[in-house]
């Protein structure tokens, strides 16, 4: 009798376990990104596995040239991921929206209090038509990486001014660096993040607002004369003798490698750099560029990274913004992503104490939140105007730094652009989602 | 009731059955797509909604007045005749080297079809690095006294086109030679013999025999070429992204950036049927100058 009630057990357990794994259930996320950049959220899948029970995460990431690609043809087949990271601008989102491929998040904002991490600045961008479409999760930031002991053996203090500025890339030229400031140009978004920054100091936030919510152009004086500032640094060998045939990756592995002294860029580099420069990365730091011109103010750039969005078909919904509030409303998640040196949307205060972020992302968000006062400036301006303006601007910005088109020419095709997405109503609109 | 295995239908229907697998294959993923396409151009589809209204020709007119895709349109021809001299001119003289050689032949075939196997992306990588300003290839002329002709490659206006080209060359060549060399394989000796006894040197023996006779073959490898050619997208967008500018675009990468980036599926349909009728028309031109030969 007892061995039968055992084989009975036994063969209960044996009957559970397949059932138990039936039950289980896969929610697949698809991150886009750098993998030194994308690596965390393997760690806070894992993390999640670990403490979910019947909710397994599985991360698949990306390059982001190749992401899109496979994204959309995914989504409009009615499959993909269930959650995913993806742009937050004013073209793609709105046709995912259009087309009925992502779900609304309204309800989940509303639920889980989200009002209470998500800015509503951030809020504004992620939204239409009173509805939130996606989580703005982290704020990007840019700034001007450069190597202490470089700058240490040629006598060089952090330049404060732009004569100082001047006079550190005129010594590091002289000490032998043909590039005294890295710039992949080959892979065009790069130079991007100079325009959006240069576009930001020249114009300021109101200028850059009046563009893309009213009436300016991108062809008011100072985004000319922004355009013209860094063709003349272009001109002057600041990004070594061809940058256009330089890529990202060759380029931040020579940053890495002590070859090139410094390169603007953001906090998505520093999981790469500690991996590359290991115990050297202590040489590394970041300071906010000196403003170009007399009277001019630092603008820091804050720009909302991407936004994370459910398919409207998944089955795993509730699971896919389970995994959403343990990555970025939980402390534990906010912590997770802190070391990576990604910074989380809303209050640090609790994450922050038990953080350990790398030193160069507290350096560089210091760089930022010294200058905040000021008002700041978008980081990506790529990723919130419409893909032919995109298109347009990365090709006129190496047009720039080859001298293939002067300053007026390239804001002016610019402004073309720009015009017709206008009149096409692809431009972004401001959002907000309507209160209950 | 049945049919005689030996009767005209039982041999027309055990044709349509050993065809059908292929048949619906190239179906699906040949044909019914290509005809999407010719819809969608007539269309402003943005790839993603479900909806999407019909546009008439406003997309082809819309080419018409495109400055960056005649830009495209021009790099693409020149593109295709680099790669269409070294594949076919070069490829045939390596294969009538290789066919002469008896030692280590098939270490030196191994050797020039090995590319053809290595993954596009791959490839792209490899000369993406080769082509850096401080890369292999600039090295390597410095070290031989040739430091002059050192130049950004993939930075240069005037050089990047011609870059691209060959390396897309140097990973598909080695097909040409082979089928080259296959159809030297079928050239009679005897031809080559009489040319001997008449006098004929080894240049001679080429340009009055191999050549002739590899006509048909050349056709085949002229077609693969421009067709491989005029399709090509990966080892552009993985090196250059049709940069600096536009000077590497070519109508594949236009296409894309249109099609795929910007959302105008519709415009980018229209480019990929304009360069559909280009392929067409070409390989149709080229093979009634054969037949006009031939004849």
């Amino acid at each position: 009798m007892k061995n039968l009630a055992s084989a009975g057990a036994v063969f209960a357990v044996s009957l559970a376990f397949p059932i138990m794994s039936i039950a289980q259930t896969e929610v697949v996320v698809w991150v886009a990104g750098e993998p030194g950049q994308t690596n965390v959220y393997d760690d806070l899948a894992e993390a999640y596995n670990a403490q979910s029970g019947d909710v397994t995460i599985t991360v698949v990431k990306n390059s982001s040239d190749l992401f899109n690609p496979a994204l959309i043809p995914a989504l409009s087949a009615g499959e993909g991921p269930d959650l995913f990271s993806f742009g937050t601008g004013p073209g793609q989102p709105a046709a995912l929206i259009k087309g009925g491929l992502v779900a609304d998040l309204t309800d989940a904002y509303f639920e889980h209090n989200w009002g209470d991490t998500i800015p509503e600045g951030i809020v504004m961008q992620t939204s239409s038509d009173g509805k939130l479409w996606a989580f703005g999760n982290e704020v990007e930031t840019t700034g001007m990486f450069y190597n202490k002991a470089i700058f240490a053996e040629h006598g060089i203090s952090v330049p404060t001014t732009w004569p100082e500025m001047e006079a550190a890339v005129a010594t590091l030229m002289e000490a032998g660096y043909d590039t005294p400031i890295g710039l992949g140009a080959a892979d065009k978004w790069p130079v991007s993040h100079w325009q959006s920054m240069m576009f930001g100091r020249y114009a300021g936030p109101d200028g850059i607002e009046s563009v893309l919510f009213g009436d300016g152009a991108w062809t008011d004086a100072p985004f000319v004369a922004a355009a013209t500032k860094l063709q003349e640094m272009g001109q002057s060998g600041w990004f070594g003798p061809t940058p256009v045939a330089i890529g990202y990756g060759e380029l931040m592995d020579r940053f890495w490698a002590g070859e090139v002294p410094m390169t603007f860029t953001g906090p998505w580099v520093i999981g790469g750099g500690i991996a590359a420069a290991g115990d050297r990365i202590g040489d590394y730091s970041v300071f906010a560029v000196p403003p170009f011109e007399d009277g001019q103010q630092i603008h820091p750039t804050n720009s909302i990274g991407s936004g994370w969005y459910i398919r409207e078909s998944s089955e795993n919904k509730d699971a896919a913004i389970d995994f959403m509030n343990f990555m970025f409303v939980a402390t534990e998640g906010r912590v997770t992503l802190l070391n990576a040196g990604t910074i989380p949307v809303g209050p640090l205060d609790a994450a922050l104490a038990t953080a350990e972020m790398p030193p160069l992302a507290v350096d560089i968000w210091k760089t930022s939140d010294d200058h905040a006062a000021n008002g700041t400036v978008p980081a990506f301006l790529d990723t919130i105007t419409p893909g032919s303006l995109t298109t347009v601007s990365y090709d006129g910005l190496q047009a720039l730094l080859i001298d293939y088109m002067t300053p007026e020419e390239f804001t002016a095709e610019m402004q073309s652009a720009w015009a017709v997405s206008k009149a096409a109503g692809e431009i972004m609109l401001p959002g907000g989602i309507a209160e209950r | 009731m049945f049919l005689d295995p030996e009767s005209r239908w039982a041999r027309r229907l055990n044709l349509i059955l050993f065809l059908l697998p292929a048949l619906t294959i190239y179906i699906v993923f040949a044909i019914y797509p290509t005809f999407s396409v010719v819809e969608y151009s007539f269309t402003d589809w943005d790839g993603i909604s479900p909806e999407r209204d019909f546009v008439g020709l406003a997309n082809y007119e819309r080419l018409f007045t495109d400055k960056i895709f005649w830009a495209a349109f021009r790099n693409t021809f020149v593109w295709s005749g680099v790669i269409i001299v070294i594949n076919v001119g070069l490829g045939l003289v390596i294969a009538a080297m290789l066919a002469r050689v008896w030692k280590a032949r098939l270490l030196l075939q191994t050797c020039i079809v090995l590319p053809v196997v290595i993954s596009p992306m791959a490839v792209a990588t490899i000369w993406r690095w080769m082509y850096q300003p401080t890369g292999v290839i600039n090295q390597v002329l410095e070290g031989v006294g040739l430091g002059g002709l050192a130049t950004p490659w993939l930075g240069s206006p005037d050089a990047v086109l011609y870059a691209l080209a060959l390396a897309h060359s140097w990973s598909t060549i080695g097909l040409s030679v082979v089928i080259f060399l296959a159809g030297l394989q079928a050239v009679d000796e005897n031809l080559y013999e009489a040319a001997h006894v008449d006098g004929a040197n080894a240049f001679q023996s080429f340009r009055y025999v191999t050549l002739p006779a590899l006509r048909p073959v050349t056709a085949v490898v002229f077609i693969l070429t421009l067709t491989q050619s005029f399709k090509v997208f990966d080892i552009v967008w993985a090196t250059t992204q049709g940069g600096p500018v536009r000077f590497s675009e070519i109508l594949s990468t236009y296409m894309y950036k249109r099609g795929a980036l910007e959302n105008q599926y519709g415009y980018g349909s229209a480019i990929g049927v304009a360069l559909l009728v280009i392929v067409s028309l070409a390989t149709v031109i080229y093979m009634q100058i054969q037949s006009k030969e031939d004849r």
